[in-house]
Parts: C-alpha cells; sequence; structure tokens
C-alpha cells in the first residue's frame, strides 16, 4: 500500500504550496479566551482556566497533557456539546454555540448500533441529518475502501475487531464531510501494535481528504507522528502551555519515529510538560486564584 | 404448569440477551429436548398407572387417559370456555404492555416523574397485590372489563421496570454522539433507545402475558359467567373433578399459545435488530 501523495499539503516540512486553499489567512477554528467552570457538589470545578487557539483549514492539530487538564471539556466545546462560561469559540466565521451539523466526532470506544451492518453505521449521521441516502451510500463504500473495509460492509460491529470498529467510526465522522473531525483519544483503547497500524492509516486518510482534525491523546509519540501542531494544555488553572509546530514532511511513514530528529522533539515535548505538571500542584480543586 | 413458566420467565428477566436465539439446533440442544418431554412422559406415565393400580376414585384424581377423553368428547363445551378467558388475557396483557412502555417513557425522560414514580411502583409490588381482586369487582362490575383491569393491575409492572432499564441502558457516548450530531430527542428515541431497548421489552413482556393469565383466572375465581377459571371452580364445587382437570390442561395449551406468540414477537424482532450477522 503505497502512501498516496497528499491532495494538499500542510506543514512546514512540505514546500508552502502557491494554491490559496492553505493559506491560514483565516483560521478555520478561533478559540478566544475560553474558560470552562463545571459547578459540582463540592464546589466549582474549573476545568478550562483560559484557552486561546486558532487552527487553520487542513490542519492537524494534537491536544496533549495531564489527565482532568479539560481536553475533553474544551473538545466537548468545540463541538458545541458544553458552553463555554466566558470567551468564544468560532468555527468556519460563525460562533458555536450548540451542536452543528458541520462536526464530525470520534470518541474513545467506536459507539457504534450493534444491531446495524458496518455500512449502516457509517451512513447512521446522513439518517440523522435526514440527508438522501442513495448518493451517500456510494460514498460510505468509498470511505470503507479508504480505512481497508472493503467486504465488511454487511457485517455487524460484534463480528469485527476493536481496531476495525474504530476505523468504521472514523468513516461515520467523515461521510457528511464535515468541516473538522474532532478525535477524543480514540485509540488509546487500542493495543500497542493495532494502535500504530491505525496512526498510520489515520496520517494517510488525513493526506487524502485535507480535513482539519484536533485530536486528543495521552502519548507524546502519537501526537507527534501526527500532528502539524502539538499544543499541550496544563498548569492549575489550565491553560495552553505550549503550541509547537511538528518539523516532518508528509506523507508520514512509521519509520520517522526512528530517526534521531523525531527522538528530539518527543524528548523535548516531554520535558516541557513534565515542567509545567512539576511547577503547579496536581490536586483537582477549582484552584481559586 | 403455568406457575413453572412464570417463575422461569422471571429468571429471563433478569439478564436478557440479545444473542439469545435460536442459533445453533445442534446434537447438545436435541438432548435438551428430548430429555424433559421424555421426562413428562414418565411422569404422566407413572400418574396413569398410580391410578389405575391403586384404583384412585376419578373424583381424587383423575387419569391423564380419562382427561385426555373428556377434553376430545367434550371440546366444544371447552372451547367456549376457553374463548373469554384467552381474549381477555390477550386484551389484559396488550394494555399492560402499553402502559408498562408508556410509563417506562415518562420515567426515562423526566426526573420529576422518575422520582415520584419509581419508589411508588417498587412499594407497590410488595403488597400481594392479589389480594386485591375482590375490591376490582367492586370497582368495575362483574363483566370482563373488572377481570381486564385486574390483569392489567398485575402485569404491568415487570414491563415498566424491564423497559426503563432497556432505555437507560444506553450508552452515554452514543448519546452524546446523536446529539453532535443535532438529533432530536424523538431521533434518539427512534434510533437508538427503542431499539436498544427491545429485548429487555420482550423479556418484560414473557413476564406480563403469564401474570394476565393469572390476574383473568382470579378474576374468573371470583365471579364470572364463563371462562376456564369459572368452569374449574364451579366444576369443583360439584366434585366433578375430570371436569376440571380438563379445564386445567385446555388453560395450560391457552397459556403456552400466548407465551408463544410473544415469543415469535421476540425472535422477529431480534432478526432485525440483532447484534449477531444476519
Ligand atoms: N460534567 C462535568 N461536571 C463536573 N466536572 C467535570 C465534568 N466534566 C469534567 N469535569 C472536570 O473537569 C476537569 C477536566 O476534565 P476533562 O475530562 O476535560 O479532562 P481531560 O483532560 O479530558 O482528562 P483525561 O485526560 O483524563 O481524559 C476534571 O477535573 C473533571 O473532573
Ligand atoms: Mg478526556
Amino acid at each position: 500500500m503505497a502512501a498516496q501523495s497528499a491532495t494538499r499539503p500542510r506543514g512546514p516540512g512540505v514546500p508552502q504550496a502557491m494554491s490559496g486553499a492553505t493559506a491560514p489567512a483565516t483560521p478555520l477554528l478561533r478559540i478566544a479566551q475560553v474558560e470552562k467552570v463545571y459547578g459540582g457538589r463540592q464546589g466549582p470545578v474549573r476545568a478550562v482556566a483560559s484557552a486561546s487557539l486558532e487552527i487553520g483549514r487542513g490542519e492537524f492539530v494534537s491536544l496533549l497533557g495531564p489527565s482532568g487538564c479539560g481536553k475533553s471539556t474544551l473538545l466537548m466545546m468545540i463541538a458545541g456539546l458544553e458552553t463555554p462560561t466566558s470567551g468564544t469559540i468560532e468555527l468556519d466565521g460563525s460562533r458555536v454555540v450548540r451542536p452543528r451539523r458541520d462536526i464530525g466526532i470520534i470518541f474513545q470506544d467506536a459507539t457504534l448500533l450493534p444491531w446495524k451492518t458496518t455500512l449502516e453505521n457509517v451512513l447512521f449521521p446522513i439518517r440523522i441529518l435526514k440527508l438522501p441516502l442513495a448518493p451517500y451510500r456510494e460514498r460510505a463504500r468509498e470511505l470503507l475502501a479508504m480505512v481497508g473495509l472493503s467486504g465488511f460492509e454487511n457485517h455487524k460491529p460484534a463480528q469485527l475487531s476493536g481496531g476495525m470498529r474504530q476505523r468504521v467510526a472514523i468513516c461515520r465522522a467523515l461521510i457528511h464531510d464535515p468541516a473538522i473531525l474532532l478525535m477524543d483519544e480514540p485509540f488509546s483503547a487500542l493495543d500497542a501494535i493495532t494502535r500504530d497500524q491505525m496512526n498510520e492509516a489515520l496520517s494517510e486518510i488525513m493526506d487524502r481528504t485535507a480535513k482539519t482534525v484536533i485530536f486528543v491523546t495521552h502519548s507524546i509519540r502519537e501526537a507527534a507522528f501526527l500532528s502539524d501542531r502539538v499544543v499541550v494544555m496544563g498548569g492549575r488553572p489550565s491553560h495552553v502551555i505550549l503550541d509547537e509546530r511538528m518539523p516532518f514532511g508528509r506523507p508520514r511513514r512509521l519509520a520517522i519515529e526512528e530517526t534521531p530528529e523525531f527522538g528530539q522533539v518527543v524528548r523535548h515535548l516531554r520535558l516541557t510538560i513534565e515542567q509545567a505538571h512539576g511547577t503547579a500542584p496536581s490536586g483537582r480543586s477549582a484552584g481559586g486564584e | 404448569m403455568a406457575g413453572a413458566i412464570g417463575t422461569e420467565s422471571g429468571a429471563m428477566l433478569a439478564a436478557p440477551g440479545r444473542a439469545a436465539g435460536l442459533g445453533g439446533l445442534g446434537l447438545g440442544s436435541v438432548r435438551a429436548v428430548l430429555l424433559p418431554v421424555a421426562l413428562a412422559v414418565a411422569a404422566l406415565a407413572a400418574w396413569q398407572a398410580v391410578v389405575v393400580l391403586g384404583d384412585i376414585p376419578p373424583v381424587i384424581l383423575p387419569s391423564p387417559v380419562s382427561t385426555l377423553r373428556y377434553i376430545v368428547e367434550h371440546w366444544d363445551i371447552l372451547l367456549t370456555h376457553a374463548v373469554p378467558t384467552t381474549l381477555e388475557s390477550a386484551i389484559g396483557f396488550v394494555l399492560a404492555t402499553l402502559l408498562g412502555v408508556l410509563l417506562a417513557i415518562v420515567i426515562t425522560y423526566s426526573s420529576l416523574a422518575r422520582e415520584a414514580l419509581y419508589p411508588n411502583l417498587v412499594f407497590f409490588q410488595l403488597i400481594p397485590k392479589i389480594a386485591l381482586a375482590p375490591l376490582f369487582i367492586i370497582w368495575l362490575g362483574i363483566g370482563m372489563q373488572s377481570r381486564v383491569a385486574f390483569a392489567v393491575f398485575i402485569a404491568f409492572f415487570p414491563v415498566v421496570i424491564a423497559t426503563t432499564a432497556g432505555f437507560t441502558s444506553v450508552d452515554r457516548g452514543m448519546l452524546r454522539l446523536c446529539r453532535s450530531l443535532t438529533a432530536s430527542e424523538w431521533q434518539i428515541f427512534t434510533h437508538v433507545r427503542f431499539p436498544a431497548a427491545l429485548p429487555y421489552i420482550f423479556s418484560g413482556m414473557k413476564v406480563a402475558i403469564t401474570l394476565a393469565i393469572i390476574g383473568v383466572i382470579i378474576g374468573e375465581f371470583i365471579t364470572a359467567q364463563a371462562g376456564l377459571g369459572y368452569l374449574i371452580i364451579f366444576a369443583t364445587a360439584r366434585a366433578d373433578t375430570e371436569v376440571s382437570m380438563a379445564a386445567i390442561v385446555v388453560l395450560c395449551v391457552c397459556g403456552l399459545l400466548l407465551y408463544g406468540l410473544v415469543a415469535l414477537g421476540e425472535i422477529v424482532a431480534n432478526r432485525i435488530f440483532s447484534a449477531e450477522p444476519a
């Protein structure tokens, strides 16, 4: 399986294209001073203190950070499933105030409907969005072929492995051609080898579809391998402590993980995270100032 | 016999299995059918032998053969009594299922209703509800409505419990995914909650059908002009044990028939909403 050349090259590793599409003139996603305070029984919890972030069209951005630093919360706010306590989130020029159709989500678990076939599961968003099924059926088959699941269209989730199920979930998130893909630790339930395979597959898929992706993970290597940019959250209260471009070209193969350059980047990220973690108290409370 | 069905389906309520179907009729299942049938036949033979050899009068215990003979000779009388009992049981069961699913929907979607209703439902379950049967006659008269109402009253509870469990069994991630896709509550219900709850609903319905029959029979014991329960009481009072026994056998057949219909519905639903490959 030779990697297809990217439809739209991105990242600093590739020579900047002259096409206007990649020019980050207007960011697709603009997160401005977003704060989220959960009201809880034992007092309020400040999950995100002040997050500001801009993500360009076609960028693959990973969110790293210690457990409880508000990565999932931020993702839920971008999806419109949670409302920021203050600050604004703008996607494609309009504010996110509720769930919207131009977002695709993938969770840690595939969350497929067990009684539906692979194809039907991929088509689920089309049914919910009340779009015409016929044209999307073909697209669903194409997506399944892209993730290597041709021939599994009529299988039920119980007949698929964990990695295959997560690939179905990726197709489902892409079927309605969302502007942005939100992935919350999508591979953390998989074994190490499957996870590596999934990473390489995802990298290839994203090169082809040129989708904007926000990818939450605990794995520094995974983040470094997949991303154009790695954003580290942390500190008490939690905010963005690092925003770094990954200096690797595309397409990427797993082999780059063996290069000294990759090792250096990973080491640098790890140090930054440890420093941020070490200098701040790691209590889970609201952290009143 | 009917009691045995009740306890068996009670156990099913605890563990509804989507996968549990009629899959794999191998050698093991031939054995699983043959063994209980052999035991039942042996028991009937023993019964026949005891009655014949012990010279037991039919008033005390009619033999299986004489019971069968009575059924064959008087099937028309038995049928006229079987019809109202079966019909009332079926009506009571359908109403109990509708009421049960409706209450489960209310409990699932309204936390107010859940907090107010659920403890009371459980408390109601603790009263020996059969003791209330005579009151239904006082309230609703001696017609079929009192028996149907009583059948509904004792049969709806397992449907509520099982269906509520089914509706709330849906994975939270799935609900979040639906909401992220701007799904309406109605869409979530029809696409996700209801299909996910179907195996639970059927396990509740299987218990409900046996309870509905019990409810109708008790109603007929108290007051009725027809029906198998009426026939049993009437014949027993006249020491016509053979008639009672025949009525009981017909009752078992009617019960199995109704239960079979529900089980058939379950198989059909499982075909459509199964995690197993088609
Ligand atoms: N619905 C909620 N109600 C109250 N507090 C919440 C809620 N969701 C998250 N929190 C709190 O907000 C903080 C951030 O949670 P979040 O799940 O966003 O962290 P995370 O970075 O995704 O962690 P992890 O890496 O473990 O997934 C935590 O302290 C958590 O307890
Ligand atoms: Mg999380």
